[in-house]
């Protein structure tokens, strides 16, 4: 109802950094984060006279858009690096060191992990320490909220492999 | 999960993640940059990324074309030798720096002047061929493609020039003290440096940035107030578009100590309110400072919904004036017609005859590493039509005499 919803401005401050977090640990870099959450909340501005709080919660609605605009840009991405490599015939780049070296400041280290996860797992771990509840979970990854779970705590376990393995 | 160590390292990962997410978040001013963003693309979202791109420019928009669209045409011209090549302006000494000054720009005027001669001054350059404007245009006028093609000129208004000599003011280049210390008056505090920016200052409410002179397209040193989100809407009953941003720039000591006049751009959110700058040129009146496109600039305020959300203004620098032997009225007018077409015996398509019946005399700024100069220039117009648009034609010819510019 449009009573219900509140100021865009209070969602905005109280989700912009939520969203950040999220599409930080999909992407696993600032500047790709920065640029997919300023779509996010461009997109979600203009379809904000469209939310109805009776469908869904400001969290879930923010998140859906968030994680769809997360998608479009590793299908630009992906369509990027092919045609690059297609052109320059070379494989992908290796890592700066120096951006590495940075990088092993341990949350920063910790979500390069996670963003290094399979694709539905690191959904489940970047949902759910969002915030997201896994009814709310389940719902943006299209499975139950005992699914979830169990998707949540399998990337859990993977993750601790994949940290123990290189020392995070 | 039946190992009890195994358990304990779960949840320690769980709550390592916890804090992880808790702390990864955007670079400070991030969040101010995007509401700013968002607020400015309200009325035209296909225009986002260019309100970011365009960050310092100021963000300038077109509205939409309806269909009895009234287009403008700028040609702009470059004015290097065309005087000169007229053959006018030879008989004037040479450094006619004649009258010297010195005056701030946060005094009204230059009037108070000083002996001073700035010897030669650059020449202006102005944008030369066709470009789209609008902020000049009748309220129900909308901007189009500019007219792409070349224009017969000719001459149908009266421009009876009483003067022969205009100031021409120069001044500093702004260092980074200056910019501390404008920012210290506001009450701002440095945070970075950079970016082609002198500083980048955070108040309360607001973050603010301070740039100097840009080279091309030429534009004035310049402070962007960028409001955050706890920057409150100014509250006056009653109040216009104008009073709101009056009482802002009062609540920080920000009124442009210079002449101006108002116009008010209310075609889209956020409504923006321009104090347009005005120099005096003693013997005539008013000028306009105009940019390379002819469009006229000063100081904006940016209002959405009654809440500052962007403020742009020259940033106050001590200047000194020169008066300078310009050109005559006939001159400036053969210079400026110099710059139809060449006629063509069988033109593919028809040439459009434009009739200049407008000229005024306005300021351009005109960067010169670390001295850079408002100098006088004339401003000829009129208006024609073309492919069922009217569009409005623009030429700006610099007003120094030849004799006393650089080449």
């Amino acid at each position: 109802m449009l009573a219900d919803r509140p100021p865009f401005e209070d969602m905005y401050r109280e989700y912009l950094g939520r969203i950040y977090a999220y599409v930080r640990a999909q992407v696993g870099g600032s500047a790709d984060a920065e640029d997919i959450t300023a779509q996010v909340f461009m997109n979600a501005y203009q379809a904000y006279a469209r939310f109805e709080t009776r469908n869904t919660t400001p969290a879930a609605w923010l998140f859906r858009i968030a994680r769809n605009a997360t998608l479009d840009h590793f299908r630009a991405q992906g369509r990027r690096d092919r045609l690059r490599r297609t052109i320059e015939r070379q494989p992908l780049a290796e890592e700066d060191p120096a951006h590495q070296a940075e990088e092993r400041i341990q949350y920063r280290a910790l979500m390069t992990k996670v963003a290094q996860l399979p694709e539905r797992q690191r959904e489940a771990i970047s949902l759910r320490h969002s915030g997201l509840s896994f009814d709310e979970v389940g719902g943006l990854l299209g499975c139950s909220e005992d699914a979830a779970k169990m998707l949540y705590h399998r990337a859990l376990k993977a993750l601790r492999e994949v940290a123990q393995k290189e020392g995070v | 999960m039946s190992d009890p160590d195994e358990e304990l390292e779960l949840q320690a990962l769980q709550r390592q993640l916890d804090d992880a997410f808790e702390t990864t978040r955007p670079r400070t001013g991030f969040e101010d940059e995007l509401w700013l963003r968002m607020q400015s693309s309200r009325a035209a979202p296909s225009r986002l990324r260019d309100a970011l791109s365009g960050f310092f420019q100021v963000i300038r928009e077109v509205p939409a074309v309806p269909a009895a669209a009234v287009a403008a045409l700028l040609v702009v011209v470059i004015g290097v030798g065309v005087v000169a090549l007229s053959g006018v302006g030879r008989s004037g000494p040479t450094g006619g720096a004649s009258t010297a000054g010195s005056a701030n720009l946060s005094a009204p005027d230059a009037g108070q002047l000083y002996a001073g001669n700035f010897g030669r001054v650059p020449t202006p350059v102005f944008n030369n061929g066709a470009k789209s404007s609008s902020s000049t245009q009748p309220a129900t006028a909308q901007a189009a493609a500019g007219y792409p093609g070349p224009v017969q000129l000719t001459w149908t208004g009266k421009f009876d020039l009483t003067i022969s000599t205009a100031l021409v003011f120069r001044y500093k280049e702004p260092s980074t003290n200056d910019a501390d210390q404008f920012a210290s008056a506001l009450g701002a505090v440095l945070r970075t440096r950079g970016d082609g920016f002198l500083g980048s200052y955070q108040a309360s409410d607001y973050t603010l940035k301070v740039r100097g002179t840009v080279q091309t397209p030429p534009s004035s040193p310049a402070y962007f107030i960028f409001s955050s989100l706890s920057m409150p809407p100014v509250e006056a009953a009653g109040a216009t578009q104008q009073d709101l941003a009056d009482i802002f720039l009062a609540q920080h000591s920000l009124q442009p100590q210079w002449s101006y006049t108002v116009a008010i751009d209310s075609s889209s959110d956020p409504v923006k309110v321009r104090y347009q700058r005005q120099f005096q040129a003693p013997g005539y009146g008013a000028a306009y400072l105009v940019d390379v496109n002819g469009e006229r600039y000063g100081l904006e305020v940016d209002l959405s919904a009654n809440r500052p959300v962007l403020a742009s203004g020259p940033l106050p620098v001590s200047i000194d004036a020169a008066d300078y032997k310009i050109v005559s009225s006939n001159d400036a007018i053969r210079a400026a017609l110099a710059f139809s077409s060449p006629a063509q015996s069988a033109p593919a398509t028809p040439i459009p005859s434009v009739q200049l019946n407008q000229a005024e005399l306005v300021y351009v700024l005109v960067p010169a590493g670390n001295h850079s100069f408002y100098e006088p220039a004339f401003m000829f117009s009129g208006k024609f039509q073309a492919n069922n648009q009217t569009y409005v034609q623009r030429i700006l010819v610099p007003a120094v005499d030849p004799s006393q510019r650089a080449p």
